[in-house]
């Protein structure tokens, strides 16, 4: 029977130290205590693993089957022009957008937002097979793909890094999507002029700007952002 | 084999009605009359009732809310017996043999055939997480250690009082099944009867009849922080004494144990406020179940409890123990009453009541709760307190067993979980937590020393 010379409790005879303050417990009488029996076991326990894996076969399957056997019926029945490229590119996008919810859980947002930009750019790519013309996508779809997928990836950004509550997160919103429009704008003004002259995204990102001044103007404030959270509240 | 009805097959069995319906005389059923079996008994599903709505949302991959019942008897435990005895006595409690399915707008439990549960060597890690879809979709778990029997059950299916007519009535039946005499009575349930309907009822519903709906309590308390346990691991201190002594304590401030040890608690969360690098100070409150049947008669097994949140707000002063026992003293003796109880189940009832919100889909009523939970409910408390008082079990079961323990199993957040019960003159207090830092069980533990309560120390959180 020993006591921890700190805490004052009687120690279960098993305990080599005080679970309370770590203290050892070191009676001079019994320096060699037989090993006994703790009146807890040793091996740990661990939880059975539900099977998730089932729909993401399923779905990995059905995607497979449906462009294949598209592929097939393009190159053997009707084979008026490629289209079932557009099928298959289809499949991909749908199948990228669901990895991370089903098949990988642990991949990283920002991974998976460059993989959906990427199955999206392929997919749009494919398209070009189809019309038979390029310039349209490198000219207009390739920047807006990339353009949105920089947007998407700071977004991401601000939201998972930056502070974040209800307002914040609109005011990252906001922001985005004013910068996106201005960039959206460029873009194809760039295409179909080689000029840029904005116009409808300027009006855009003055709401945008009259949207986030207010928003940040709450932040900052403590009472209107406690009012707001009254008010708002759910 | 035994030649009874419900003798569970140890291996998995392919065929469901087979586990159900064979076995008396070894007869294989024929589909006719399995129909007939099936009209005879038809099928029953039973609503979740008012609080067991909450936990299973609260359900992560690394959470559930899981508590634990263990009984210490004075001999070592026979494992086949003790399944035996499991699969004897489960039938008889319809809402602990269930699996929980999800709707469209609500979760439900339904009868669970599937072989099991089946009984287990224990672990060291107590309450690990219970998804719903392992274990046969059994929502319990039995475990044998040495001389203890231990039950795990999700608080979804019922509270501490359904959990522990569950344990009693195994234990009795082992202890008969080994040559004992024991009679029912009390948490131990008589096995050869049908199920009585109230002890399936769902009673918030039945007692929730106040005119107002008093508000909840909406003041975040101080919360303890730690660091944080990897996965898989519960820590577990048990502390052991003699029960007089607490009575005695209690006693000396004019208090009950309940309140006496919640006070304790209490000032131990304070000490550790005090203690621990802080800005600005914030109320200590604690979470504490009080068991409804003592105000509202019930005989339901399923959930019949409600929080109420003792504390003191050192931000207004600074508070003696004294003080600290006067200020729960207090407040349990104008709260526990049946009106107040009363009122407090109204407005819990009133959101499950709403036309509206229960025509909200279940997966957004999941969100709502979820958030609700963490960013108001869990905050409102530092730590969790809950006493089951002294455990009865009929007379001649009492030589049998030695100390009964309860669990309140892994808190929700970084803190605390205590857990109070007592048999004949040993009471044990049961501190679960997931950090790793124990300044709130030593204050405690070392406050009741310095009280004069002889105090013995068992852990789990043996480096050995």
């Amino acid at each position: 029977m020993s006591y921890c010379v700190n805490c004052g409790v009687e120690l279960e005879p098993s305990l080599r130290e005080c679970p309370l303050c770590n203290t050892p417990v070191i009676n001079p009488r019994e320096l060699e205590k037989a090993a006994l029996t703790s009146p807890y076991p040793k091996e740990k326990g661990q939880v059975e693993q539900v099977k998730r894996k089932d729909m993401a076969i399923l779905i990995s399957v059905i995607l497979a089957a449906t462009g294949l056997t598209c592929g097939l019926l393009n190159l053997l029945v009707i084979r008026a022009f490629a289209w079932s490229l557009l099928i298959l590119g289809a499949c991909l996008v749908i199948w990228v957008l669901f990895v991370p919810v089903i098949i990988f859980h642990k991949l990283s947002a920002y991974l998976a937002l460059l993989l959906d930009g990427l199955a999206i750019g392929i997919y749009l790519y494919l398209i070009t097979f189809v019309t038979g013309n390029d310039a349209w996508f490198y000219g207009l779809a390739l920047p807006i793909v990339l353009w949105l997928l920089f947007i998407a990836e700071i977004f991401a950004l601000c939201i998972r890094k930056l502070p974040l509550s209800i307002l914040a997160a609109m005011l990252y919103f906001f922001s985005t999507i004013g910068i996106l429009c201005i960039g959206l704008e460029s873009i194809i003004d760039w295409y179909l002029t080689e000029k840029i002259t904005l116009v409808w995204s300027a009006i855009v990102l003055a709401v945008c700007i009259v949207l986030d001044i207010t928003l940040i103007t709450l932040l900052s404030r403590k009472r209107l952002r406690d009012e707001v959270d009254r008010r708002l509240h759910f | 084999m035994l030649a009874f009805p419900f003798t569970a097959a140890r291996e998995p069995v392919k065929h469901v009605f087979k586990f159900r319906w064979l076995t008396r005389n070894g007869e294989e059923y024929s589909r006719e009359m399995k129909k007939e079996e099936k009209k005879k008994y038809p099928e029953v599903w039973y609503k979740l009732d008012l609080s067991a709505i909450v936990y299973p949302t609260l359900q992560r991959k690394d959470f559930s809310s899981v508590y634990r019942l263990s009984v210490l008897l004075k001999e070592p435990v026979q494992p086949d017996i003790l399944q035996e005895a499991v699969d004897r006595v489960l039938p008889r409690f319809p809402t602990y043999k269930a699996a929980i399915r999800k709707g469209l707008f609500w979760r439900y439990l339904e009868p669970n055939h599937r072989p099991g549960p089946f009984v287990k060597p224990d672990i060291n890690n107590p309450c690990m997480p219970m998804p719903f879809k392992t274990n046969n979709r059994y929502l319990i778990r039995f475990y044998y250690y040495g001389r203890r029997i231990s039950l795990e059950a999700h608080h979804s299916l019922g509270d501490g009082t359904g959990g522990m007519c569950v344990l009693q009535t195994v234990t009795a039946e082992y202890l008969r099944l080994l040559g004992a005499e024991i009679e029912c009575g009390g948490y131990v349930l008589d096995i050869t009867k049908e199920p009585d309907e109230g002890e399936l009822e769902d009673a918030y519903m039945r007692y929730a009849t106040s005119k107002v709906r008093p508000p909840r309590p909406k003041e975040r308390a101080y919360r303890v922080r730690g660091t944080k346990e990897p996965f898989y691991t519960l820590n577990i201190i048990d502390g052991i004494m003699p029960a007089p002594q607490v009575l005695e304590a209690a006693k000396r401030y004019g208090a009950t144990v309940t309140e006496y040890l919640d006070a304790v608690l209490l000032y131990a969360l304070l000490q550790h406020q005090l203690n621990t690098p802080h800005i600005g100070l914030r109320p200590v409150k604690i979470a504490m179940p009080v068991n409804l049947r003592r105000f509202f008669p019930s005989k339901t097994l399923r959930n019949f409890i409600t929080m109420v949140y003792p504390g003191i707000d050192p931000r207004m002063g600074e508070y003696s123990f004294e003080e600290i026992v006067a200020q729960v003293r207090g407040y349990m003796r104008y709260y526990l009453n049946e009106k107040f109880l009363r009122g407090d189940i109204t407005t819990n009832a009133a959101t499950q009541r709403n036309p509206f919100i229960r025509l909200v889909p279940l997966f957004i009523k999941d969100f709502v709760v979820r958030r609700f939970y963490t960013k108001v409910q869990d905050r409102n408390s530092s730590a969790g307190l809950t006493n089951m008082g002294v455990l009865q079990v009929p007379k001649s079961m009492e030589p049998f067993i030695e100390r009964v323990d309860i669990c309140m199993g892994q808190p929700f957040s970084n803190r605390t979980n205590c857990a109070i019960i007592s048999f004949k003159d040993i009471l044990t207090i049961n501190f679960a937590s997931s950090i790793k830092e124990t300044d709130v069980e030593r204050y405690f533990f070392r406050k009741l020393v310095q009280e004069g309560i002889q105090v013995k120390i068992e852990s789990n959180r043996n480096k050995l």
